[in-house]
Parts: C-alpha cells; sequence; structure tokens
C-alpha cells in the first residue's frame, strides 16, 4: 500500500468506503428458488412442527456431522443451555469463562445456577483448566466452559478435570459448529454441548441450536424437557418448556448442512484476506482459531495494541463504522460486568486478561455478505487508519 | 360410516373410520403465495431475526387486530408467558394464583418465571376462574393472577379485570385459545395487565412456532421486548436479565399470511360448528358446549361434556375415538394440581375441579376435519352410545 493510495477515512470527511452497510455475519442463507421449494413441500405435507419429518432428518444430519449419538434441535441455543443444565439435574455454582456472550451466565441464572466467573488464557482468549482451577471451591457442581473464535477450549483437558474433581463438565459450544479437535468433532466432548444456529452463527436457521450428547438418559431427559413431542419415553424431569424446532428451522437446518463446506471455505477465503491484508500493520493481531484442526472459519477477530496501532480499539471501531463497517466489540464489557452479575456474582479473583481482552478485541465482518476482495479492501482501510492515527485521534478528540 | 356391530370399531379389532388422523389441532394452511410474499420481504433485507421488518410489521398489525397499543412478539407463547409472568409479579410476593383446569404446561411456566403456584377453583357453567374463586386464594403473598380463557367461550375479562385493581395485584390473560373473541363486545388483547398467544401450529393463527404478548403499558412492552434478546438496549449494553425469546422472520411471515386468512377461516370453522351442532341432537349422553354468538368468536374448539347417560367413561370414549383415528383428547386432564411437580405448588379443596377434569373432551375440528368427516365423527358417537353396554364389555374383556 503506497502513501498515494491512500483515501481519506470517511470519520475525516472521506466518502464511505462501502455504500451499503456490511454486518458482522455470518446471515448465510439459501438462494431464493431453494427456499421456495423447500417451504412448498411444507406446505404440501401440511406438517408445521411437533418433530415433524425434517426436524428428525435435521438431527439425524446434526448428529452424524458430529459423530456423536444424539443430537437434539431446539429453538434457539439459549433455551438449549437452559434445558441443558436443567436436564444435568445441577445445584450450585458452575464455573464459567467471564469471557462469553452474556446468555452463557443468564442461562445458568435461569436454572437456579450461580456462575463464577473464570479468568481466560491471555492468547487463546478461552477458560483454561488453570484459570477454572483457580476459582474452584467446594460449592462449584460443574465446569461450563465455552468454544469461542472458531476454535476449543481443549475440551478433553476439561473431561479430565471434570473427573478429577468431581464435576459435571458441559460445554456452551454456540460458535464451534464444524470444529474438530484431536480428531474429533465438537459435540460429543463432557455430559453434553450446546450450539446455537443463530442466523449471525455458520450453521444458520434464523433461530435455532442443538443439544448434543452420547448419554441416552441424558438425551431422554432434554427431549422431556423440550416438549411432549419427539420423546422416546417419558421419564421424570424437574420442569418442562417449550424447546421445539419447526419444520422451517429444520428445512433451514438441512440446506445450511448441504452447504456447510462451501461457507466454510468462504470463510476461510475472508479470513486470509484479513491475515495477509494486515500482516505489516503494528499493533493489528489477527486472533488464530486456537486448538482446533479445523476451524469452521466463523469469526475474524482481530487484537488492537493502542500504543504500536495508533488508535485504541474502540477508535478503530468507530473509525470502521464510519465506512459501513459494523465491526463489532465482542463480549464487552465482560459476563461478570453485565447486570446483575456486577453485583450477584462478582468474579472470587482479578480477571486481568478478561479485561484486557475486551478492551482490545474486534470482530470483522465474515460471512455471506463479504468476500475475498471486501476483506482487502477492511484491511487496507485499517492500514489506513493507522497512517492516519493522529488525525483520527484528533477528530475523536485526542 | 360402516360399522355394523361393536366389533368393527377399530379398538376391538375393525377398520378405523379415518385413514389418516382427525386431530384437535388447526393446522391450518394459509395461502402459500401469501407466506412467501412476506418471505420476501426479509429475504431482501437479509434480515432473518433479531426485529426484522417481517417480525415489526407482524407486532403492527396484530395490535391493530387486538385493538391494543403494543403486541411483542416471542418465539413462543410459552417464553412469552414466563417473560411476562417475571415482569408483572409484585416486587417482594411470590404467590401466582391460576386455575387448576388448565394448560398442562402453566405451572411450568410460573416455575420459570420464579413464582409459586398457587391452584384456584373454576366456576362449573363457564370453566373459568371467577373473581370468587381466585379472591379464595388471594393473599398477603399474592404476586400475580393468570387466567386463563377456557376453550370454549371466555372467562369474565372485565370482572376479572375489576378485580384485580380493586385487590392491587397485576393480571396476566392467558389468551391462547381466544384470540378472536370479543368479551362485552371488546376484542380481547387490551383486558388486564397483558394477554398471551400462542402462534403454535395447532392454534388458531399458525406461525409454525411463536407466540405474542399484547399490553396498553409502554414500560412492559418495553421490558419485554428488551428481555426476550439477553436485555440488550443497543449493541454492548445489557439493561436487563433476560434470554432469548425472539420470533424469527420466516415464524412471523407464516403468522401475518395466516392473519390475513383468519376471517375466511373463522367462516370454515362456523359451518364445522353449526354441523356438529345440528347433528349432535342425536346423541342425547353428549351436550356440546354452544359458542356465544352475542360475542364475535372463532367458532374453532368442539368441546362436549360428558352427561351421567352416557354409556362409556370420557377416557374410554377418547380411547375409542383414537383408534378411529378421531384424535379427540380429554379436556385439560388431569388438572394441574393433580399432576407430579418437582417444585412447590399450592391449592386447597379442588373437588370441583377433579369433577370436571372427568367430565370433558374435546373432538377433533380445524383444517384437517371436512363437514363429511363431521357427519362421520357425530355418526360414530352415535353408534358408541347406541352399543354402550355391549362395547364396554368388549373392552373390559380385552384388558
Amino acid at each position: 500500500m503506497s502513501a498515494a493510495g491512500r483515501r481519506l477515512p470517511a470519520l475525516l470527511g472521506g466518502a464511505r468506503a462501502f455504500v451499503r452497510d456490511i454486518p458482522v455475519g455470518q446471515m448465510y442463507f439459501p438462494t431464493w428458488e431453494r427456499y421456495e421449494a423447500a417451504m412448498r413441500g411444507i406446505f404440501e405435507r401440511e406438517w408445521y412442527t411437533n418433530h415433524g419429518p425434517l426436524a428428525r432428518e435435521a438431527e439425524e444430519r446434526v448428529a452424524d456431522v458430529l459423530g456423536v449419538r444424539h443430537a437434539l434441535c431446539v429453538t434457539n441455543g439459549t433455551i438449549g443451555l437452559m434445558m441443558a443444565a436443567k436436564a444435568l439435574e445441577l445445584r450450585g455454582r458452575v464455573i464459567t469463562s467471564a469471557f462469553t456472550f452474556v446468555a452463557t451466565a443468564q442461562a445458568l441464572t435461569w436454572a437456579g445456577l450461580t456462575p463464577v466467573f473464570c479468568d481466560v488464557s491471555p492468547v487463546t482468549h478461552h477458560m483454561t483448566v488453570e484459570t477454572a482451577a483457580a476459582v474452584l471451591d467446594e460449592s462449584v457442581c460443574a465446569v461450563h466452559p465455552t468454544n469461542i473464535w472458531g476454535g476449543t477450549c481443549r475440551p478433553a483437558e476439561f473431561e479430565a478435570f471434570g473427573a478429577e474433581n468431581g464435576l459435571a463438565v458441559y460445554f456452551d459450544s454456540a460458535q464451534a459448529f464444524g470444529c474438530r479437535v484431536g480428531g474429533r468433532a465438537v459435540g460429543s466432548f463432557g455430559a453434553l454441548e450446546v450450539f446455537s444456529f443463530h442466523a449471525t452463527k455458520i450453521l444458520g436457521t434464523a433461530e435455532g441450536g442443538c443439544v448434543t450428547t452420547n448419554d441416552d438418559e441424558l438425551a431422554e431427559r432434554l427431549r422431556n424437557i423440550r416438549s411432549g413431542y419427539g420423546t422416546r419415553a417419558k421419564v421424570a424431569v424437574p420442569v418442562t418448556s417449550n424447546g421445539r424446532f419447526s419444520e422451517a428451522q429444520a428445512a433451514l437446518c438441512l440446506l445450511a448442512l448441504d452447504d456447510l463446506e462451501e461457507r466454510t471455505a468462504h470463510n476461510r477465503a475472508i479470513r486470509s484476506s484479513y491475515v495477509s491484508g494486515m500482516a505489516g500493520i503494528p499493533g493489528i493481531r489477527v486472533v488464530d482459531p486456537p486448538d482446533a484442526d479445523p476451524s469452521n472459519e466463523q469469526y475474524a477477530v482481530v487484537q488492537v495494541d493502542e500504543e504500536s496501532f495508533g488508535l485504541n480499539r474502540d477508535a478503530l471501531v468507530r473509525a470502521l463504522k464510519a465506512e459501513g463497517i459494523n465491526a463489532r466489540r465482542y463480549f464487552f464489557p465482560g459476563a461478570h460486568r453485565t447486570p446483575p452479575y456486577d453485583e450477584s456474582a462478582p468474579p472470587p479473583g482479578e480477571l486481568p486478561n478478561v479485561e484486557h481482552i475486551c478492551r482490545t478485541v474486534l470482530q470483522l465482518p465474515v460471512g455471506a455478505l463479504v468476500d475475498y476482495e471486501d476483506a482487502r479492501v477492511i484491511a487496507d482501510l485499517v492500514s489506513d487508519f493507522h497512517a492516519d492515527a493522529e488525525r483520527l485521534r484528533e477528530a475523536a478528540g485526542g | 360410516m360402516e360399522k355394523s356391530g361393536p366389533r368393527d370399531l377399530a379398538a376391538l379389532g375393525g377398520t378405523p373410520l379415518f385413514d389418516r388422523p382427525r386431530p384437535t389441532s388447526n393446522l391450518v394452511r394459509p395461502d402459500l403465495e401469501l407466506f412467501l410474499k412476506y418471505s420476501r420481504v426479509f429475504f431482501d433485507a437479509r434480515r432473518y431475526t433479531n426485529t426484522g421488518p417481517v417480525s415489526v410489521l407482524m407486532e403492527e398489525r396484530f395490535a391493530e387486530f387486538h385493538e391494543v397499543d403494543h403486541c411483542v412478539s416471542f418465539s413462543s407463547g410459552f417464553w412469552g408467558l414466563v417473560l411476562a409472568m417475571r415482569a408483572l409479579a409484585l416486587a417482594g410476593k411470590r404467590e401466582v394464583v391460576m386455575p387448576s383446569f388448565t394448560y398442562r404446561r402453566l405451572a411450568d411456566a410460573a416455575y420459570w418465571a420464579g413464582l409459586v403456584p398457587h391452584f384456584c377453583e373454576v366456576d362449573a357453567q363457564s370453566l373459568a376462574a371467577t373473581p370468587a374463586t381466585v379472591g379464595a386464594c388471594v393473599g398477603t403473598g399474592t404476586a400475580l393472577l393468570v387466567i386463563t380463557h377456557p376453550i370454549v367461550n371466555c372467562c369474565d375479562a372485565v370482572g376479572l379485570t375489576a378485580f384485580a385493581r380493586e385487590i392491587g395485584v397485576p393480571v396476566l390473560f392467558d389468551s391462547v385459545e381466544s384470540v378472536y373473541e370479543t368479551v362485552a363486545g371488546r376484542r380481547t388483547g387490551s383486558f388486564g395487565n397483558a394477554e398471551v398467544y400462542s402462534l403454535h401450529a395447532s392454534k388458531l393463527v399458525n406461525g409454525f412456532e411463536g407466540g405474542y404478548v399484547t399490553t396498553d403499558d409502554a414500560e412492559l412492552a418495553d421490558r419485554l421486548a428488551l428481555e426476550r434478546g439477553f436485555g440488550f438496549r443497543g449493541q454492548d449494553n445489557v439493561a436487563f436479565f433476560g434470554t432469548n425469546a425472539k420470533l424469527n422472520e420466516v415464524h412471523a411471515a407464516m403468522a401475518l399470511a395466516s392473519l390475513e386468512d383468519l376471517d375466511d377461516q373463522v367462516e370454515r370453522n362456523r359451518r364445522r360448528y353449526y354441523a356438529y351442532r345440528s347433528a349432535m341432537r342425536k346423541v342425547s349422553g353428549l351436550r356440546l358446549l354452544e359458542f356465544d354468538e352475542t360475542e364475535t368468536t372463532s367458532f374453532k374448539n368442539i368441546v362436549v361434556e360428558v352427561l351421567p347417560a352416557w354409556p362409556l367413561s370420557r377416557d374410554e370414549t377418547v380411547a375409542v375415538l383414537n383408534a378411529e383415528n378421531a384424535l379427540a383428547r380429554a379436556y385439560y386432564s388431569p388438572p394441574l394440581h393433580a399432576m407430579h411437580a418437582s417444585y412447590e405448588t399450592r391449592h386447597d379443596d379442588l373437588s370441583l375441579t377433579e369433577a370436571l377434569a372427568e367430565r370433558f373432551m374435546n373432538l377433533p375440528c380445524g383444517h384437517h376435519v371436512s363437514l363429511e368427516d363431521v357427519g362421520s365423527i357425530v355418526d360414530l358417537l352415535a353408534f358408541l352410545e347406541q352399543h354402550g353396554g355391549a362395547i364396554t364389555e368388549l373392552l373390559a374383556a380385552r384388558t
């Protein structure tokens, strides 16, 4: 990038780089023709929900893809997490990452549990058995790690940690559909795992999710909690709910499964464009999805070092937004700083890594609405912002 | 109907009356092209959830339909109920008074909301809670009243709203079965503090899955709209504790298409109901619950009372009908207080509810039941009445 090629940032009065607003992702959806055909099929069968033929097929295919005995599709991942905590019949406190989407903690609260927030690795941004061990005490009944960034928390290590300490282990894998680690798909670790099929995920069904497990009894409890439909036996559960996955959601799930490889490849190209485009920019690190082979390529996460880059993360997000790029802070300000946890569940120790990451990471667009070239343009913009850092700082009032 | 004797009943080894099920679920099919037209709106906007254009339109249209200020959509009526109960319950109090003779998951909804169900009695005629039956359960710990409209006709929403105001306790109506109805000439939707509806495929308005809450209370509507989306008010700012109970755009498109068909559907329901009403005159042991036609009604549900003269028990009748692929269902049975619960519940004497829970059943209705089917179902009922004694003996001999 030569100085001659530099453009005036929109924040300083230049033209926006993108006329349309670019969401952070994923927004994959089938073509209109495929969507219409699937919906016509549902109208012909006149089976709209209550564990219909498409829901059953979706569950079989998801289980097959993940190499797990049971996959239960649910209305959304959060309801799946709430159902999971109830099915596990947990009581007390549950260790989880403070660097997670707030739903991880909210689901615990809905199930009558209290989160114990732990710190994460400064490199992988995941909680580790060491950070979990640091907050372990006798009141803890379970450990509930999250797999984020298209990477993993090294789930096998948590299985061992749980066994050693007599804790239930289950994973919030909302972001991890399609990731593998140690030759095994995410989905069969711990007692169970919960995935999200939200539109912002690589396997999007508008809203949706699934719970996966190899435990037959647990699967049956989950089915009974989800609804009366799709159960194989009536078993005692503490409470029921509505977690059903409609035939429309199931149709989108099946189409998304057909496209999963293509979507992953598309995201991989976008990520590689960011990586090469931003390789030389001081203070910018594109975070590698840790401990996943392959990654599902769901995220392009950048960590900003203010001193070298010249702007802090929030200033970079503002500059990108002015260009039409909806870059996002994730998971700002941290679950532990979100009501009611800021008052009800203060972390037992300091969370220096979480605090630092919450201040320094952002998520760049990936998914259906961007491509390799767009990512290149965005990388160039970040480079330009570095060059114009001083003026951008002044424009923002210092 | 071709059954010459009791042994021709499917429950006794004969061929079922229907080759495919005739359910009590509505399963109405809206116009496909209309559904696709609404789908096109979110498809072109590339917005699939999170308050997309179709769910916004859906909320506007349903608020208009119910003549109420606000409609907040949810992933299901169940989670709408849970969030509305949580939001409305008086602070520091935990008991929610609700009928026992009602929707089988209503107590579970209260539990998720952190409340203790206190089951009240219903009125023998309306099958609904009244100010008197509710009042008997109200105490210093009462946080909320949740009143369900029965399956045929409505509860006294005017009287219950006034009663709730008088005792200073909020009231939430579970109006899942009363989408189209009026009470004292006013459409449901703006009674009490809020009302909850379902968009499940079995209900009057088919949205695949889904639900909504209506209210004139702007603050409540705002809170519920945030709580269904993790409590976020704008990016990165959590204002409330919440969950994910958002209605997705595909389901919202379905609900809109179904709403447009509603008047036509009600006309089809009316014909079905009239066919039942006329044919049921030949069955003296069952009493059809008649719709109050001085009010607007959907004519959707067909409920009969099993009278003492009827030769079979209600449950035997349901089993015999089900074997024929006529999927009759026991009406709200068992009542909630008789179901096992893992959590705390309260109730006093509910002997009337217990008696009523043995007496009523829903008969097949909705999109999959033709006028001819109605004739066959009532002929079958007449047949059961005629051969009741022999059928009971043969059924007993089989078990």
